[in-house]
């Protein structure tokens, strides 16, 4: 329902805004109050007319007119009929005289009502002004966020001089995505072609997909250059935004390799040693996801200056405490077992029915909350869409350096030797005097560490429940199946060959495709090789 | 040392073959099926009852069918519910099927997957006779190239075991996939009819349970007559020692592929009998812990005792109908101090509570 | 013309050379006797001609048409030849004629085997104890047992290893008189053992192994007197 009266106005106003020069300089501050005082399309006007010409205003003039447009926004500036009144607060008794300063009483003013058509106008030029004027980045980004939903109606001088300004260097990489984005709309071929350049000189999906909405573009269809640009530039993205999916996918692998290998290697040093594979090992890493569980609120309780760093302290904490739990397991049940491997399947697997419903009873069956603390939260875009998150670099730093200590434990300590002794040759060991038992348990203990472990990295990335050991417990199998016994370093390509073969498929036929080939690859695998990647060859 | 096996021995000159077929526990087991076979006929309890009995019978074949393969031949496979499955999954289609050409109306999920009719594999699927067929010789084939590359390769023990679980983990994540027109993670159920009878009428029931006693008794007899034949003796054998087996000239890989997909058919027939009765099948039958629960019944019941195997799927399934409803929270904590009981304390299973203690002591090694 | 010839045959396990071009050939109806310290690939040897082991390189022919190294094990035994392992291997759960039946092969009609094993049981004094469980053997009973077996299938090639390991001096007499009673013209029997007076009472020749290599092939007396073997036996 618009007045005609009103919409007669609004174009004699639009008019007079254009027939100022852009790079008219002050802002005259009494009419543009004078405009906020006066009906919707007066503000309307006074609104967009800042923001057309923000890019060259003076930073106190633009303060000024963020100021009125602030209190007009929350009902604190009055209009007595010679000029404009700011108030503390709605309907306060007196105010400043928006102009000069002067205080004044707001009796028999009237406070101007903000209607919905004019608000969004109001807001973008209080986004305006946010972002040129504002202190902090983050109220400068809020200022941003405003402008995003009306990207078009932003002059490219506004985001230019907010580009220069900025200093902050992710808002300037915002501004800058914007100001392409506004720049691919202009009327100007010229200008559009090298917008189209610059989009493309910094590919991700998002920009593929602007680029790909400019075919709609009639001027796709008119214009010989502007197509020739479109399709180099989106030919360009498409490939970066190959490369980039590529890279995510193979980082991705890694991370899930990462884990698989922290599950595998704890398995495969056991099942070297005593033939035995634990069927609770899926559960022991949800121990150790539990006991970091446990030393973030014990942090959060008693020095919740330091919760940041539950992550580290948790490494110790879950390692002990899951090895200590095998110990047991080990010294308890799986001591007897030794000559009946197929037995201590039966065995473990009762130890993991066992530990999951003593967690379900006891903590529940709920998903753990972890704090996320900046080094596990975020990451820094590398190329195109690849992002190197935090939490998988996390996960990928911890399986190396699990990998180097393990390593480090089994070439150089005593009990690694011995481990390594009774691995090759249990009764030649045991016959020169080395206490095998004692070594088993400690060996045992070692790899249930490695599974809490496990259970510390993946906290920032997968849910952690009671059930959440099963997840990972078959393909950590299949690495130690295709590993091979007592190598570590077929365990470590097993994990990057199973945890890869598992991310690289998904993409393209799905989880359960990805499964099924992998299985079935390791079947085919073992006609070859029965032993495994790197088991030598033995006499038997 | 095994003065009951050695008086047996002794009585004929061809004792061990005849030592056989004496197994008293198999003989009072065959006995009691048939009996209570009867007895389901002559005077019908609950038929919540006899619906159970049927259940147990069905899981007692499948019991059975792993403890051929691990109680005598030393292959423990944590994916016999693979093979359970199959059968359970084809039989449900018959009964879709069988409804739908007797009723005239399709299952409600033909028009779900947005399909005008079954697919194509379905046809014959009404007729009973081609889908068990189907059923034992789909599961038999899957047996025999899982079994064919994993024996060729001489994948045992441990490993062997790891693999086939992870085989039945990878058959539940397909399942429960919606595209494979089986229903997904809802599976397949309301089944209307059984051989033109509606289903879950008393006659069906009845029929049903004294069919799964048959079955069972059958399955018990005939595996019993294998492992005291030749064919048992050769399975011990290579239990024990496959490369003397293998250097006395006999082709174990032969041997094992063979009572591998007997045993896997065996499970199918347990399949067959069991989802009529319980009116489902989904893929939470392909869980890897179901498969493992079929080895903690042998374990329990007695392993490498055809006999011990029956008494586990009927103890710990009785209690676990019991004890699940009882009190679920504790079901859990009792199986699995039931298992560590066994594996640690009674490595012949309860029958050595029983004091039926006819394996001797130096078989106790035997895995 | 030999029953069994071994050509150039290596075998390697990693980095680890156990046999190294080893050659050997064996005439018909001859006892010949492997010996060597520890470590000299005597057990590899018997690993390779019985096809538990597949060697890098070289042949091992049986008669002049069957290469054994291209067969599986059980075809091996199929082709005539039986091994005595050295740790006695029977089967603990089945009786000593259940064993023994066993023992016949898949190739001999179920007629035939009672007959086979009675006599087999006669010629290793086991009869008595036809219908125990050879879990309950002594260890030298065990040995017998391990023999009869692969004697009723009546091999053309016998591989004993260490057949006298760990028993006493009257039950290593009684095997020694067991092995020569098994000579037959048809029949090669290859030893391998430690024991130097049980080599003397039944090899018709030796061959003396080292480190993967042959050092000595002749007789028993001519070993004794052969330099490089007495340095490998005694000089160190």
């Amino acid at each position: 329902m618009v007045d005609p009266i009103r919409r007669a106005l609004l174009a004699l106003w639009y008019l007079a805004l254009l027939a100022i020069p852009a790079s008219a300089a002050p802002l005259d501050r009494t009419m543009f109050a004078g405009s906020l005082c006066k009906d919707g399309a007066a503000q309307v006007g006074a609104a967009e007319g800042l923001v057309r010409a923000g890019g060259d205003l003076p930073a106190d003039d633009l303060a000024f007119a963020g100021g009125l447009l602030g209190a007009l926004a929350e009902r604190r500036l009055t209009c007595p009929p010679d000029g404009a009144l700011l108030l503390e607060s709605p309907n306060a008794a007196g105010g400043q005289d928006a102009v000069t300063g002067a205080p004044r009483p707001s009796a028999e003013a009237r406070a101007p009502v903000l209607g919905l058509r004019q608000r969004a106008a109001v807001e973008t030029a209080r986004g305006v002004v946010a972002l040129l004027t504002e202190e902090t980045p983050a109220a400068r980004s809020a200022g941003l966020a405003v402008l995003e939903r009306r990207i078009a109606t932003v002059p490219a001088a506004v985001l230019d001089r907010a580009r220069n300004a900025e200093t902050d260097a992710a808002l300037k990489g915002t501004i800058a995505g914007l100001a392409q984005g506004a720049a691919l709309s202009s009327p100007d071929p010229t200008r559009r072609r090298a917008a189209i350049a610059a989009v493309a000189a910094s590919p991700s999906g998002a920009a593929a997909a602007r680029l790909a909405a400019l075919k709609g573009d009639p001027a796709y269809g008119s214009d010989p250059a502007f197509r020739a640009a479109l399709d180099a530039g989106l030919a360009k993205v498409g490939r970066a935004v190959t490369i980039g999916d590529g890279l995510a996918i193979l980082y991705n692998g890694l991370s899930f390799a990462s884990i698989l290998f922290m599950a595998a290697a704890g398995l495969a040093i056991i099942f070297g040693l005593m033939g035995v594979i634990n069927l609770a090992q899926g559960e022991f890493i949800m121990l150790g996801a539990y006991a970091t569980y446990g030393v973030q609120e014990v942090l959060r309780r008693f020095a919740p200056a330091l919760l940041d760093f539950y992550l580290v302290a948790a490494i110790p904490v879950a390692f002990l405490a899951v090895a200590l739990v095998g110990i047991v397991v080990e010294a308890l049940i799986l001591r007897h077992l030794y000559r009946r491997p197929l037995m201590s399947l039966l065995a473990t697997w009762a130890v993991s029915l066992f530990l999951v419903n003593l967690v379900r009873v006891t903590v529940g069956t709920q998903n753990l909350q972890f704090a996320m603390p900046a080094y596990v939260s975020g990451g820094v875009p590398l190329y195109a869409d690849f992002v190197v998150t935090w939490n998988r670099l996390f996960a990928i730093g911890f399986a190396a350096a699990t990998l180097v200590l393990t390593l480090l434990i089994l070439r150089r300590t005593p009990l690694g030797l011995d481990i390594r002794a009774v691995t090759q040759n249990r009764d030649m060991a045991a016959c020169l005097g080395l206490p095998t038992r004692r070594v088993d348990r400690l060996a045992f203990g070692l790899g249930s560490g490695l599974a809490g472990l496990a259970g510390v990295a993946l906290c920032p990335i997968y849910s952690v429940n009671p059930g959440m050991g099963s997840g990972f417990i078959v393909d950590s199998f299949m690495v130690v199946v295709l590993g091979g016994v007592g190598s570590l370093a077929g365990t470590l390509v097993a994990a990057l060959g199973v945890g890869g073969a598992n991310v690289l498929i998904e993409p393209i036929s799905g989880a359960v495709a990805a499964k099924v080939i992998v299985l079935i690859g390791i079947i085919l695998f073992l006609q070859r090789r029965p032993e495994g990647l790197f088991a030598v060859r033995r006499r038997r | 040392m095994n003065g009951a096996a050695q008086t047996t021995a002794l009585a004929s000159p061809l004792g061990p073959a005849r030592r056989a077929v004496r197994d008293p526990l198999v003989a009072g087991l065959v006995g009691l099926c048939l009996a209570a076979a009867v007895a389901l006929l002559v005077a019908p309890p609950a038929p919540y009852l006899i619906n159970a009995i049927g259940q147990l019978a069905a899981f007692a074949i499948l019991a059975v069918s792993l403890d051929l393969v691990w109680g005598y031949l030393g292959i423990l496979s944590l994916g016999h519910g693979l093979f359970f499955a199959i059968g359970g999954y084809v039989c449900a289609m018959h009964l879709l099927a069988h409804g739908a050409a007797v009723t005239g109306a399709l299952p409600d999920f033909v028009q779900f997957m947005g399909w005008k009719s079954l697919p194509a594999y379905w046809v014959g699927l009404d007729h009973a006779p081609y889908a068990f067929v189907l059923a034992l010789a789909l599961a038999g084939l899957v047996a025999f190239v899982f079994g064919l590359a994993s024996f060729r390769s001489r994948v045992n023990g441990v490993y062997f075991s790891i693999i086939s679980q992870a085989l039945v983990y990878v058959a539940m994540l397909l399942m429960y996939r919606n595209d494979t027109g089986l229903g997904g993670n809802n599976g397949r159920t309301g089944f209307p009819l059984l051989f033109g009878w509606p289903m879950g009428s008393p006659g069906v029931v009845t029929g049903l349970a004294v069919a799964a006693l048959l079955a069972l008794t059958a399955v018990l007899a005939g595996a019993r007559v294998l492992v005291g034949s030749a064919i048992g003796r050769r399975m011990l054998a290579c239990r024990d020692d496959e490369t003397r087996l293998r250097t006395l000239g006999y082709s174990t890989t032969r041997l094992k592929l063979g009572i591998w997909c007997l045993s896997a058919m065996i499970a199918a027939l347990a399949g067959i009998l069991y989802v009529p009765q319980v009116g489902i099948i989904n893929p939470r039958v392909l869980a890897p812990d179901l498969s493992i629960e079929i080895a903690v019944w042998v374990a329990i019941g007695g392993l490498g005792r055809l006999g011990g195997a029956v008494i586990g799927a009927i103890l710990v399934n009785g209690l676990k109908f019991w004890l699940s409803a009882a009190m679920p929270e504790a079901w859990p904590f009792i199986l699995s101090g039931l298992v560590l009981l066994v594996v640690l304390g009674l490595p012949n299973g309860l029958l050595d509570l029983v004091g039926l203690r006819l394996r001797p002591t130096w078989l106790r090694a035997a895995r | 013309m030999s029953a069994l010839t071994v050509e150039a045959l290596t075998v390697a396990f990693g980095r680890f050379t156990a046999l190294d071009a080893v050659s050997l050939a064996v005439d018909p109806g001859e006892v010949r006797a492997v010996i060597g310290p520890n470590g000299a690939g005597k057990t590899t040897l018997l690993d390779v001609i019985s096809g538990v082991t597949k060697p890098v390189s070289g042949r091992v022919m049986l008669g002049d048409r069957i290469d054994l190294t291209k067969r599986s094990e059980a075809e091996i035994a199929r082709a005539g030849v039986r091994r005595k392992f050295q740790k006695p291997s029977v089967f603990p759960a089945l009786t000593l004629r259940e064993n023994l039946e066993i023992g016949c092969g898949p190739a001999l009609p179920a007629r035939e085997r009672p007959a086979r094993i009675a006599s087999v049981l006669a010629e290793i004094g086991l009869a008595p104890r036809a219908t125990v469980p050879a879990g309950t053997l002594a260890h030298g009973e065990k040995q017998w047992l391990e023999i009869g077996m692969v004697l009723a299938a009546e091999p053309r090639l016998l591989l004993l290893d260490e057949p006298v390991a760990g028993l006493s001096d009257a039950e290593t007499a009684h095997t020694a008189a067991l092995i020569r009673a098994l000579r037959r013209p048809d029949r090669v029997i290859l030893v391998i053992e430690h024991d130097m007076g049980f080599v003397e009472a039944i090899a018709d020749r030796v061959t003396v192994l080292h480190e993967g290599r042959t050092l000595y092939e002749g007789s028993m007396p001519g070993a004794r007197r052969d330099a490089r073997v007495i340095e490998v036996f005694l000089g160190r």
